[in-house]
């Protein structure tokens, strides 16, 4: 049994709020329910190779999670291993790339000085930081804003700046929070392509999502939390496949008999152009149907098990939260 | 240690690339320029109040810069979430607090450079000048109509070539080629204000380190107040100890103000300006107020560092 890679037990943060605070921007004073759980009695592994996504909706506590690993916030209770050292380890900070929620950087940096400066900061030679900035400027796609001041990028400029400054130390593992967050279909592919490939060099990718689909692709496994508590954790297909939700047969050349009988056996039908599509959930009467197509004149045009997406799963179980 | 100085001078580049700085710097220049003028208002004391205005000047745009690029410099991390992705990378965080103090000391050093730099070309610049002498001869020849007389073209190759030694004998005077005992006064009390300055900063980023940038001011200017006030605390407090305490509001006050008096930092012993400008004393460097300085900095540092360490960055 491998050592994982980041290990959690027991992980949980209770934040306590100001007396005198703001609330809705008004001044509110506050001497009852303080304490708000972000985190409760997480525990996780991740094993090294792996990609992790750590599901859930607003305020579920996946940013908490991560920050609490990235030691930008501290534990109230429990305790959290990044490669079986205690978290806040130089040594092992050295070897993680984290990439914040909407990051904001140093505006007044051009791309490259930003990039020179967290070079610095990881301790890289001049020499090696001259090597490495312009392929990551390369690989993130923005070799034609290295000489722009971060104030002029775009949202999905600054993204990319982001994960190239996080992918400046080649790290082991890559803690990445809502990396597509913002983005457009096009820049949501390159951030899963980048993932994958990363992946492929050996590096462990743990990163929170709330874009299900996207998840469902790239994760190895996943873990789901709400409201600060793990709901599920697993691979994917430990999670959802288990449960095929219907069966979907399209068919076409079929008699207008043959449709009306067949429409009655179905939970639902769909006529379109050229083809007609049952959808039924249980398996014998989807193979009944199945067997009718063939021995009719018509053709069966295809046959789909159809399993629960994530995002099914996440309504079916995860009651929506007032955050 | 290299990193400290990555955090030291990206914050020097961020105070370069901010307009406030140029804004304070340009206007502290132009109160230099102007004590030219202001001495003239003055019968006969025209040398001290160039002096007293520089000194004050530098002192307090010092300040200026010290509490208001100070006060920001941990916060706006924290507020726009930069810290995020620099406290994760493999340094401390007391070198991450360590190099944003020295970032801004550099800045600040570099301006008093700059500002000490103008005043001592204005300095010389007075001394070439007998500017009533001029003044009248130019006032003739020019109500005479004679723009281009010799005498105003020789003005003029005077007035340049002042202009010329003075900045030249302001940058022998910074590299210590070349000094007159009044600038000599002058580099040391300004170097006393840069020590007060040292403490200062610490205090701003410890304040700013845990509480907002307006409190953060406040805490620095009321620290300030009575740092400079620290000397007066003392003899106010000895005083009533002296007396005897009648009632228990004056033992009250009497901890208080020696408390206050202690805490605070002895700010007077920075303040030489006084002993320059109007009693014309000679100031020297002694060990007691650099020792002080550099250990109440640090002190005040490692304070800050520790607040630090603790805090989470929501």
């Amino acid at each position: 049994m491998p050592i994982p890679i980041v290990q959690t037990r027991n992980l949980t943060k209770i934040y306590v709020r100001d007396v005198i605070g703001t609330e809705f921007g008004r001044l509110k004073i506050r001497l009852k329910n303080r304490k708000v759980a972000a985190l409760k009695s997480l525990d996780l592994d991740v094993n090294e190779g792996e990609i992790f996504g750590l599901l859930g909706p607003n305020g579920a506590g996946k940013t908490t999670a991560i920050k609490v690993l990235m030691g930008l916030i501290f534990a109230t209770e429990g305790t959290a291993t990044l490669m079986g050292k205690p978290l806040g380890d130089k040594s092992v900070k050295a070897s993680i790339g984290f990439l914040p929620e909407n990051p904001y950087f140093y505006d007044y940096l051009k791309g490259y000085e930003f990039l020179n400066y967290y070079g610095q900061l990881y301790g890289m030679s001049a020499a090696a930081r001259r090597k490495k900035i312009p392929e990551l400027l390369e690989l993130v796609g923005l070799s034609h804003a290295e000489d722009l001041p971060l104030k002029g990028y775009s949202k999905g400029m600054l993204q990319r700046a982001g994960l190239a400054q996080a992918l400046l130390n080649d790290p082991k593992i890559v803690f990445l929070d809502e990396p597509q967050s913002g983005l457009d279909p096009f820049g949501r592919k390159e951030i899963r392509d980048l993932i994958l490939s990363l992946k492929e060099k050996g590096a462990t990718v743990f990163f929170s999502s709330h874009i299900l689909a996207d998840a469902e692709v790239i994760c190895d496994r996943v873990a789901i939390l709400s409201k600060g508590r793990l709901m599920n954790v697993g691979a994917m297909d430990e999670i959802l496949s288990a449960r095929i939700k219907a069966y979907e047969i399209e068919a076409m050349n079929l008699s207008e008999d043959m449709v009306s009988e067949l429409e009655k056996m179905s939970e639902r039908f769909i006529r379109r152009t050229k083809t007609v599509l049952f959808v039924v959930e249980k398996e014998e009467i989807a193979l009944a149907i199945v067997k009718k197509i063939i021995a009719s004149p018509g053709h069966l045009v295809s046959y789909t098990p159809r399993r629960e997406t994530l995002e099914e799963f996440f309504i079916r179980n995860i009651e929506p939260q007032n955050v | 240690m290299s990193k400290i100085w990555a955090i030291a001078f990206n914050t020097f580049k961020e105070a370069v690339r901010n307009r406030i700085l140029y804004i304070l710097l340009v206007f502290a220049l132009l109160i230099m320029a102007s004590s030219g003028i202001v001495g003239e208002l003055t019968i006969s004391a025209r040398e001290r109040i160039i002096t007293d205005l520089g000194i004050t000047s530098i002192n307090f745009f010092g300040l200026l810069i010290a509490i208001f690029v100070g006060i920001g410099l941990v916060y706006n991390e924290l507020d726009k979430k930069t810290i995020y992705t620099i406290v994760t990378k493999p340094i401390d965080r007391h070198q991450f607090l360590i190099g944003k103090y020295l970032g801004l000391l550099l800045t600040i050093y570099i301006n008093i450079l700059i500002m000490v730099f103008f005043f001592l070309a204005v300095i010389y610049y007075q001394g070439y000048m007998d500017f009533d002498v001029m003044s009248k001869a130019l006032w003739v020849e020019q109500a005479n109509g004679e723009w281009a007389s010799p005498t105003v073209i020789s003005y003029f190759m005077y007035y340049a070539k002042a202009i010329v030694f003075s900045l030249a004998k302001a940058f022998g005077t910074l590299t210590l080629l070349y000094h007159s005992p009044l600038t000599q006064g002058i580099l040391l009390v300004v170097f006393y204000g840069c020590l007060e300055l040292a403490i200062i900063t610490g205090f701003a980023i410890l304040y700013s380190s845990f509480s907002t940038p307006t409190l953060s001011a406040m805490l620095t200017v009321l620290t300030f107040i009575i740092g400079r006030l620290n000397a007066d605390i003392i003899v106010f407090a000895d005083r009533m100890k002296e007396k005897g305490f009648e009632t228990s509001t004056q033992k009250m006050k009497y901890i208080f103000a020696w408390v206050a008096a202690h805490v605070t930092p002895n700010l007077w012993l920075f303040n030489r300006r006084t002993s320059l400008a109007v009693d014309n004393v000679e100031i020297r460097l002694e060990a007691y107020p650099v020792l002080y300085g550099i250990l109440y900095s640090a002190a005040i540092l490692y304070l800050a560092v520790h607040i630090f360490r603790k805090r989470n960055f929501k």
